[in-house]
């Protein structure tokens, strides 16, 4: 029967074009500019790492004196201080474990073939590589010698060794960045995120950066950061060194853990430091406090999707929902003036339930076309948002959630829509319309 | 096959109650050909309603071929509707879209019957009333004594014990109304239990047993000469 229903219904649609017409358009622009938020939402609100996002953790300490207030929901900063950083990167635990901040340089060859550019560029530790899963293509990590020595070495990205060496394998080469001679030792794969969740300082919609290097080279080089850098007190900071003395919060850190037993540990432990360094003339304040806070809980707490992305998405259902209320006025008409044939299909032996499936197939098959031709609406609007806005360029995609989201929405809408009309319909009092007809 | 005692039908509005039906009883055996006259307004069309359930009633007992009705919900109904009862209208109520073979199997997709069995039963109505050959012709394309020869192809087709007709031959001419009446006359010899309404008094005489409702109750048993004689041939 339900393929006589979707031949009825076919019929349906080309006996009425017009309406027909106007109702799968009708479903076609809601769909299209839900799903345009929508998607944007769903790319932003995406878990980036999804088989580890419970294990990797970002660390906060509330350094700040009695009474100091921070602009976050428990007063935690954000960031760390380069001395806190630099005691939970020495410490024993856990094993993996990585500072991280952002800075940048000028790339050239120190030769006149290739033309200088500015790249930024994350400072980290070797653990970071294997912490946020980057796959090389060519070498790897620097080793622990290096990285103990502060040496210059760096791994670049494959559009960078694109650019620099027409992606051959340039492990070992030399690279410039600023007046320092680095050596390459690893290029890694297009490392593709949406979310930069690594680091929410300064857009979390950024693009990686294609340039690391060890972070002992921080004190060595004066590295300056290209993030965000927040004092609270007053402090004379003339010096590079002073800076990395200093309370100023500019840093990130993050570490694996990955038991419950290890979290505890590791908040254990963190209070512990915190207790120490007390004693040593910091942290003045009664209330010693830390977070620990997994990918997605980072996310939400840095509110990666904002108020604003949730508003938008709920004005766009909102159009959806109009969209719907006018589909189902037409539906009503188209339905009811389809009563005449009702009854008699009901005098012939159709119960009113198979009357009722016969015209919610047929608003299914208009609110499935409408989900096709909104995905094509949708797809124009992401690409209006790309092009306008290019800092959405990776959010402003579909991916197969949304594909598969689309249609599914677009029959769940269609299907409120016909409900009342369907119902409506097979309502109806078959002898009325027998006589009249 | 139908018995009907003390049905009652009331249509309840705000301001008034209508009795379309009072305390009406009627017995119909099988393979009885009936007319039901009355004038208009009479209750004749509600009678036919509820015979064939389109319509429930307010009160009394009705059993469909040992079937009590009132107890039937929705689905039931159309079941039993769809299996034992044939409708022919007035108006025809082909389904303007479908083509004769689409017509003629509406009620056959509804009880459930296979491809293969839909066709030999469609092809074989088609043929008795002499439109095989149209089959792929829309209703519109054919004249209204054509239009009303599908329908009776269409009632036969999930071959009813009992058909019920509603001024079957009111839209026609008084040739083609003939035809359809010869092959009503041709169906209940073969078997089939039909209770017709009519206006026309000519058409009524032919039938062998004739009720007429006045004001929503049996009013009088007439059994005509015309419909003792076909009843006597009937029986020769």
């Amino acid at each position: 029967m339900f393929a006589h229903y979707i031949d009825l219904g076919w019929r349906s649609f080309k006996r009425t074009p017009l309406i027909s017409i106007l109702m799968v358009l009708a479903i076609a622009v809601g769909i299209g500019i839900t799903m345009t938020s929508l998607s944007v939402y769903h790319m932003m609100a995406m878990d980036p790492i999804p088989h580890k996002s419970d294990k990797l953790h970002h660390p906060q300490l509330n350094t700040l004196d009695d009474g100091r207030n921070w602009n976050t929901p428990d007063d935690l900063p954000y960031q760390l201080t380069y001395q806190d950083v630099q005691n939970l990167a020495n410490a024993p635990v856990p094993a993996l474990k990585t500072p991280s901040f952002r800075t940048g340089f000028s790339v050239h060859m120190n030769s006149p073939d290739v033309k200088p550019f500015v790249e930024s560029a994350r400072v980290v530790n070797r653990d970071f590589f294997d912490m946020f899963e980057l796959q090389f293509i060519y070498g790897g990590p620097w080793s622990q010698t290096e990285q103990r020595d502060a040496s210059p070495v760096v791994i670049i990205s494959s559009e960078v060794n694109e650019r620099l060496f027409a992606g051959q394998n340039s492990v070992g080469k030399q690279i410039y960045l600023d007046d320092t001679s680095y050596r390459v030792s690893g290029v890694i794969a297009n490392w593709d995120i949406h979310t930069k969740y690594y680091d929410l300082n300064n857009g979390a919609f950024n693009d990686p950066e294609n340039l690391f290097i060890p972070f002992s080279l921080t004190a060595v080089k004066e590295l300056a950061s290209w993030g965000n850098n927040n004092g609270w007190k007053r402090e004379n900071i003339d010096t590079f060194q002073d800076k990395l003395n200093s309370e100023e919060l500019w840093l990130q850190f993050w570490v694996q853990l990955n038991t419950a037993e290890e979290k505890q540990e590791y908040g254990e432990f963190l209070m512990a430091y915190m207790q120490d360094q007390k004693a040593k003339g910091r942290f003045n304040r009664e209330n010693l406090e830390f977070g620990l806070r997994n990918v997605v809980e980072w996310m939400e707490y840095n509110e990666v999707v904002s108020e604003d992305n949730r508003v938008l998405v709920g004005i766009s259902f909102m159009f959806l929902i109009v969209c719907v209320a006018n589909i189902l006025g037409l539906l009503l008409a188209k339905f009811l003036r389809r009563a005449p044939e009702v009854g008699v299909r009901r005098a012939l032996g159709a119960s009113k339930r198979q009357v009722f499936y016969q015209h919610i197939v047929e608003v299914s098959m208009l609110g499935l076309l409408g989900g096709l031709i909104g995905i094509g609406i949708a797809q124009l609007g992401l690409w209006g948002i790309r092009t306008t806005y290019g800092y959405y360029s990776d959010l402003a995609t579909m991916d197969i959630t949304m594909y598969l989201a689309a249609p599914t929405i677009a029959l769940l809408a269609s299907f409120i829509a016909g409900l009342y009309p369907a119902w409506l319909v097979c309502r109806t009092t078959p002898a009325i319309y027998l006589k009249s007809q | 096959m139908l018995k009907m005692q003390k049905i009652n039908k009331v249509y309840q509005t705000e301001m008034v109650q209508t009795h379309a039906l009072r305390d009406f009883s009627l017995e119909v055996n099988e393979g009885e050909f009936i007319a039901v006259t009355g004038p208009s307004g009479s209750g004749k069309t509600t009678f036919l309603n509820i015979a064939g359930m389109l319509e429930t009633f307010t009160d009394g007992e009705y059993e469909l071929d040992g079937v009590r009705v009132g107890g039937l919900n929705d689905n039931q109904r159309a079941d039993l509707r769809n299996q034992k009862i044939g409708f022919i209208f007035q108006g025809f109520n082909l389904i303007p879209d479908l083509n004769l073979y689409e017509n003629v199997e509406v009620p056959l997709r509804y009880r459930g019957i296979k491809t293969a069995e839909r066709k030999r039963r469609i092809e074989r109505c088609l043929e008795q009333v002499g439109l095989g050959s149209r089959a792929k012709h829309l209703p519109q394309q054919l004249s209204g004594g054509q239009q009303q020869r599908v329908a009776i192809a269409r009632a036969l087709a999930g071959e009813p014990r009992f058909l019920l007709a509603d001024e079957p031959t009111g839209n026609l001419d008084s040739l083609m109304a003939r035809q359809v009446m010869e092959l009503l006359e041709q169906i209940n010899r073969d078997g089939a239990t039909i209770v017709m309404v009519t206006h026309d008094p000519e058409l009524a005489r032919r039938a062998p047993r004739n009720i007429q409702i006045v004001d929503g109750q049996m009013a009088d048993f007439t059994l005509y000469q015309g419909a003792a004689e076909h009843a006597v041939a009937m029986e020769a």
